[in-house]
């Protein structure tokens, strides 16, 4: 007992504090310390917390300070799990085009996450960015369509403050989008395939729609698409979606000359054609995965909640019963019986 | 009613010196230790009116709040911080004695004010979201009760000081101001941990994270340490004597102050919109 009540400690509680208030700042302004340090300082007051808890008086007599303190304890512990469950990824996901977990590029990942991101299911719909003078960006909107837990096909409009929740993943549409190409590849071999090749984000880039990839036939390929007017309109408000004005695309290669190729045409490549079928937006999702994070927010009220009992317990005026004032009302009653 | 941008500095300016009237009311209080506070707050309330006609003029014609630029929270701020030393003073008469450097600090932050650029900057639309208005009106409650907590701790802490009789003086219940600064921070601490949580909700929602440990909130944090440290201090220390108590206060805010106007210069991209 003696040593869980050193460790309930108060002066702990403050070098524990000290120390997780310096490593913070440390951790973050220093390329050379990484601010998982700070782990160190939470686990010492996590411990000090729960002998706390265990040993000291005071939290029996005030509920409101035992609630915000155990609030607290749930926060770090939970933040604890989140870490180690988490996952967090990117993804670009072309219109008309399924959402695929394995096209996922993973950001973060815990050591105890077991999330399975099949369960993501989803056709993308229609894009749409507003923008105003000066191509400062305002609302997005990424119309996606799948089928319910319930069998019902839905279709919603995401983006900005608003995601897609499917079995506790979150997806997220970012701000990141871009134009893309939807090619036919008709192999010499007879096999045939549709594809999206994603150009750089636009209209960040749209002085640079150009990309290079490889053909089935393992050639790599430079594609670059200029447009016959300006899509993007900087000195006044516009939206951006599927670009409806005529388009060339210059293709070069390994081994070929440069080809200019308008819709619906196909370029001679080594070991088949491509057909450019389409031209369409691309939209980049963060999906994330947090399943301990609502309980974190409950958390985190229910210590808010405690702070504010314990306040009016402490601070606030107290309703006492003026015995003087009652015993005086009922000799009044009495005497005028 | 829309507001030109003439008309709001004029406002503006209306209100600081309709603060800078009341510093000056308060001001004879160090020599003759007589306090009058009533006009000062009616002066108070003045440049409150003044600069919430401004806010919502200014709001009115670019349609959207004042969350983004410096502007915007200097002027925001300059009007709640005043706003909540007045409902304080309305229902606790012995923090009135406060206003003696509460308004002479409004009226710094005011001068300040009228030297920004006062360009508005669109919202970006992910930051358009019911957590933001949460996480900053208690926000701007913490940091209007800290200053209060703060100015009225300096006020003690100038008993200790031979210059300061006349205003030890002036203070009607110390008493009741000591019990008035540390419940003042107390509540602070409550409006600074819901800030907290309901910057972390919209965090998630705006940017897709609750926590990256950028520099706002990494100073954010180690001010709600602070703030728990002092009171954690409080509990400890039992024969702490009271001036380092109220020290603990004015250094705590003067940590959420550099916080909240000193680190944005530094680190702005949580506030601006990405193309």
């Amino acid at each position: 007992m003696g040593v869980v009540k050193k460790l309930a400690s108060l002066r702990l509680t403050l070098a524990g504090m000290i120390l997780l208030g310096a490593l913070a700042l440390i951790g973050t302004r220093s390329s050379a310390v990484d601010v998982g340090v700070t782990t160190l300082p939470i686990a010492v007051l996590v411990l000090n917390l729960l002998a706390a808890i265990a040993t000291n008086r005071s939290f029996r007599t005030q509920t409101g300070l035992l609630v915000f303190h155990v609030g607290l304890l749930f926060v770090f512990v939970l933040v604890g799990l989140s870490v180690l469950t988490r996952f967090d990824g990117h993804v670009e996901v072309v219109q008309g085009g399924s959402f695929d977990g394995r096209d996922v590029e993973v950001t973060e990942q815990g050591w105890l996450y077991d999330g399975n991101l099949a369960d993501v299911q989803f056709v993308q719909g229609d894009i749409q960015v507003d923008y105003l003078p000066g191509l400062i960006r305002q609302s997005t909107r990424s119309t996606i369509e799948f089928v319910s837990a319930n069998g019902v096909p839905q279709r919603v409009t995401i983006g900005d403050s608003r995601g897609a929740e499917f079995a506790g993943y979150r997806v997220l549409a970012t701000f990141n989008k871009g134009l893309a190409l939807i090619l036919r590849w008709d192999g010499n071999d007879g096999d045939v395939r549709y594809g999206a090749v994603h150009f750089p984000s636009y209209p960040q880039y749209d002085w640079k729609q150009v990309t290079q990839w490889l053909t089935p036939a393992g050639q790599q390929v430079e594609m670059k698409i200029d447009f016959a007017e300006p899509i993007v309109r900087s000195n006044e408000q516009w939206v951006l979606q599927q670009p409806q004005v005529a388009f060339t695309v210059r293709t070069s290669g390994t081994d070929m000359p440069e080809v200019v190729a308008y819709l619906g045409e196909s370029i001679e490549v080594t070991g088949g054609s491509l057909r450019i079928d389409d031209l369409r937006m691309w939209m980049a999702y963060r999906v994330d995965y947090f399943p301990y994070l609502p309980w974190m927010f409950v958390a985190a009220m229910l210590a808010i909640g405690g702070l504010l009992a314990h306040f009016g317990s402490r601070y606030l005026p107290k309703r006492t019963i003026d015995k003087a004032n009652i015993s005086g009302v009922a000799n009044a009653c009495v005497a005028s019986n | 009613m829309p507001v030109s941008p003439a008309i709001e500095a004029q406002l503006v300016l209306a209100a600081v010196l309709l603060l800078a009237l009341a510093s000056a009311w308060e001001a004879p209080v160090l020599i003759t230790g007589r306090a009058r506070h009533g006009p000062t707050l009616g002066l108070l309330g003045g440049a409150i009116l003044i600069l919430g006609v401004a806010i919502a003029g200014r709001w009115w014609r670019e349609g959207q709040g004042p969350f983004l630029t410096f502007y915007d929270v200097l002027l925001s701020n300059v009007f709640s911080l005043a706003a909540v030393f007045l409902v304080i003073s309305w229902r606790s008469p012995a923090v009135r004695i406060a206003s003696l450097l509460v308004c002479p600090f409004l009226v710094v932050m005011g001068i300040w004010l009228l030297n920004m650029p006062a360009t508005a900057v669109p919202l970006p639309a992910t930051f358009d979201n019911y957590w933001l208005w949460l996480h900053v009106l208690s926000g701007k409650v913490f940091l209007g009760m800290s200053l209060v907590s703060a100015c009225s701790s300096c006020i003690l802490l100038c008993g200790g000081s031979p210059m300061c009789d006349n205003v030890i003086d002036a203070i009607s219940d110390a008493l009741s101001l000591d019990r008035m600064i540390w419940a003042l921070f107390f509540l602070a601490f409550v409006f600074h941990s819901l800030m907290l949580v309901a910057g972390s909700v919209w965090a998630h929602s705006a940017w897709g994270r609750y926590w990256s440990w950028d520099t706002l909130e990494t100073w954010t944090l180690i001010t709600w340490i602070a703030m728990g440290g002092v009171l954690h201090a409080r509990a400890t220390f039992k024969n702490m004597l009271p001036w380092m108590g109220y020290a603990m206060i004015v250094v705590v805010f003067a940590i959420a102050f550099v916080t909240f106007f000193g680190v944005p210069f530094l680190s702005m991209g949580p506030h601006k919109g990405v193309m």
